[in-house]
């Protein structure tokens, strides 16, 4: 009972982190219609930026995760400005598919390239330090990551009900023509929502550096798992990312509990075919 | 008049002939001049990574499904050859008649209801499937887990067996490889299957509204696809005689596409052109400074994917089709006569068929 209770709160605690990408990846995908590639090398791209940081200027990780937010939401705007805006009028799928993967092999060699292969990591003080709850241990950077994770996600979910930026994104993500038709910006937003996205997972990455380590192909297993947040959450639905997040890591650590820990992947992406074809199928008998 | 159009045509039909003949000429004398084993090795990965990336423009550049897990059906097509090989005994040759088999089925039944899937959704399964086969391979005994099979070394070369311990047939039967599955897509594209596709590409509805079955036609798409992509893991397993799970990683999919996008998804010659094109220069700089700086090539493969996309979206094979250099070629080199000659003679020939 007590290795079950303790499986549940750890896959709460890295489901928050699927949630954190999901929602990311979201916002693009809800506002542009466009899948993207490169949401784990964002994250890896927020991991070596807080290594950068912390070990130049001595810093706390957990103080960079503004920081790293701020430069995060700049380079995705600029990513966005330059490459897939243009390219988001040729229409064409296939480009902006290989566009954002594309995006992800440049990022990831680009890592490879500079700061080599090596696996580093953040030493802090409190690493080892673990919080008994009852017969439930937690490790600390992981609660406090889990508690930044909540605050972040209510403030996302507070942005985009309530400011008039936030309406305006959900206005483009429901109709761009009409968005535009009644005065939105509709390029400034694209942009915005590229970089809200990119930030997102660059607080991931820099939330993650606490507890774990950082190599140029770490973002990857997130990223997928972000697609795999938002087909299961539901197309702009920030609290259904969030669920569908925690949804993901307690299956995860469900399985490697009662199956087999080298079965969980396979579990996952198996899950993960069968929920999309049975969505789909429940969508056509709708219609 | 008419007289002086048929020869021109005829002329230029010569001299088109000439010209390809000279290429091909030229790659099989290449091994009788190029003696470095690691020169050959290149043109051996130019060969099958474009053969694999040809297998995913079929799905992808003519249907426009974008398929991200071609390196599993590579690596399946890999591990089933090898299984009946070093299990079943079987001559490699035919292993790799029955890999293309069973590779052909497990996609086409495992795709069949993913079909109804579109645009990146299918992306995302192909991604998904992909993955789960590697993990399942990884957590198999009988496939031997993370560790990889081996097919047996024995002294001596042997066609039946295909074990050379020279590159230089392997060489030729990649080449051979290339060229057949060339040819083959060629006659695709020209068949009622390839219009058939390309209407599916520009709009499904449109296309099921005419009375074209898509999911018929995609499901015989990725079928083909997986088949020809077994093949290239049947040339992999029996060029390296070793193969691992890691053959089936995301980024061999990703590398796969690549020849395709910077050569030209909509032109059958797209993934020649790229892959002879980015290959030998990604070897190179692997090469050079793989040591000083790991990753190097996969960048300049990355650079060169965004910038293609971002200024040339019809890859160099689209940007050549409308540029002054195709103009030079045609005719200067080739002496191409006016398109109404062509038509001149068309009418002529079908004239004299009626009559």
């Amino acid at each position: 009972m007590d290795i079950f209770l303790q499986a549940c709160v750890n896959g709460l605690l890295m489901g928050g982190f699927y949630s954190l990408m999901g929602m990311g990846q979201n916002v693009i995908f809800g506002v542009m219609k466009i899948v993207n590639f490169c949401h784990g090398e964002m994250l890896m791209v927020g991991m070596y930026l807080t290594y950068v940081l912390s070990t130049t200027f001595s810093l706390d990780p957990y103080l960079c995760v503004p920081l790293v937010a701020i430069i995060m939401f700049f380079l995705g705007a600029l990513i966005q400005h330059t490459l897939i805006t243009p390219s988001l009028g040729t229409k064409s799928f296939t480009n902006l598919l290989f566009l954002t993967v594309g995006l992800g092999l440049l990022l990831s060699n680009g890592a490879l390239v500079l700061f080599g292969s090596e696996y580093r990591t953040i030493p802090t003080s409190y690493q080892q330090t673990f919080i008994s709850l009852g017969p439930v241990n937690i490790a600390l950077p992981r609660l406090i990551s889990f508690c930044v994770l909540i605050v972040i996600t209510i403030v996302l979910f507070a942005f985009l009900k309530y400011t008039t930026t936030g309406k305006q994104i959900r206005a483009v993500s429901q109709n761009p023509v009409g968005a535009e038709v009644v005065g939105i910006n509709t390029k400034r937003i694209y942009i915005l929502t590229y970089g809200i996205g990119t930030a997102l997972a660059g607080i991931a990455g820099a939330l993650l550096t606490g507890f774990y380590t950082i190599f140029p192909t770490a973002g990857a297993s997130f990223g997928f798992r972000a697609l795999i947040v938002v087909v299961v959450g539901g197309l702009g639905s920030i609290p259904g990312a969030f669920f569908a997040g925690i949804f993901l890591g307690l299956l995860e650590t469900m399985v490697a509990l009662f199956v087999s820990p080298s079965y969980s992947d396979l579990i996952v992406f198996i899950t993960f075919i069968v929920i999309l074809v049975v969505r789909q199928l429940i969508i056509l008998r709708r219609k | 008049m008419n007289e002086k159009y048929v020869k021109a045509v005829r002329r230029y039909h010569r001299n088109l002939t000439f010209a390809l003949g000279v290429i091909l000429l030229i790659f099989i004398l290449i091994p009788l001049f190029v003696k470095s084993p690691y020169i050959l090795n290149i043109f051996i990965l130019v060969f099958y990574m474009s053969t694999l990336s040809m297998a995913w423009n079929l799905l992808g550049g003519m249907t426009g499904q974008n398929s991200l897990g071609h390196a599993a059906y590579m690596g399946l097509g890999a591990y089933v050859s090898c299984m009946l090989i070093t299990k079943a005994h079987i001559n490699p040759w035919l292993s790799a008649l029955l890999c293309m088999v069973v590779v052909g089925l497990v996609a086409g039944v495992i795709f069949f209801p993913c079909f109804i899937l579109r645009g990146p959704y299918f992306t995302l399964v192909s991604i998904a499937f992909g993955e789960a086969l590697r993990q399942f391979i990884i957590n198999s005994t009988f496939f031997g887990r993370a560790s990889g099979i081996g097919l047996p070394f024995k002294k001596g070369n042997s066609f039946l067996d295909v074990r050379f311990t020279s590159k230089v047939p392997y060489y030729y039967i990649g080449f051979v490889m290339l060229i057949l599955v060339y040819l083959f897509m060629k006659k695709i594209e020209r068949s009622r299957m390839g219009y058939a596709l390309r209407t599916i590409r520009e709009d499904e509805d449109a296309a099921a509204a005419i009375g074209i079955n898509p999911i018929r036609y995609k499901v015989m798409a990725v079928v083909v696809s997986a088949m020809v992509a077994a093949l290239v893991g049947f040339f992999y397993a029996s060029y390296t005689r070793y193969i691992d799970p890691e053959l089936m990683v995301q980024a061999k999919s990703t590398e796969s596409v690549l020849p395709a996008v910077v050569g030209g998804a909509a032109y059958v010659e797209g993934p020649l052109v790229g892959g002879l094109i980015m290959i030998p220069l990604s070897e190179f700089l692997r090469a050079k400074y793989s040591a000083i700086l790991p990753g190097i090539n996969m960048l300049l493969y990355a650079i060169a994917l965004l910038a293609v996309i971002r200024f040339r979206p019809t890859g160099i094979l689209g940007w050549y089709m409308g540029s002054k250099v195709k103009n030079f070629v045609d005719t200067v080199i080739l002496k191409k006569p006016p398109v109404e000659w062509f038509e001149a003679v068309e009418q002529e020939r079908s004239g004299r068929k009626e009559a």
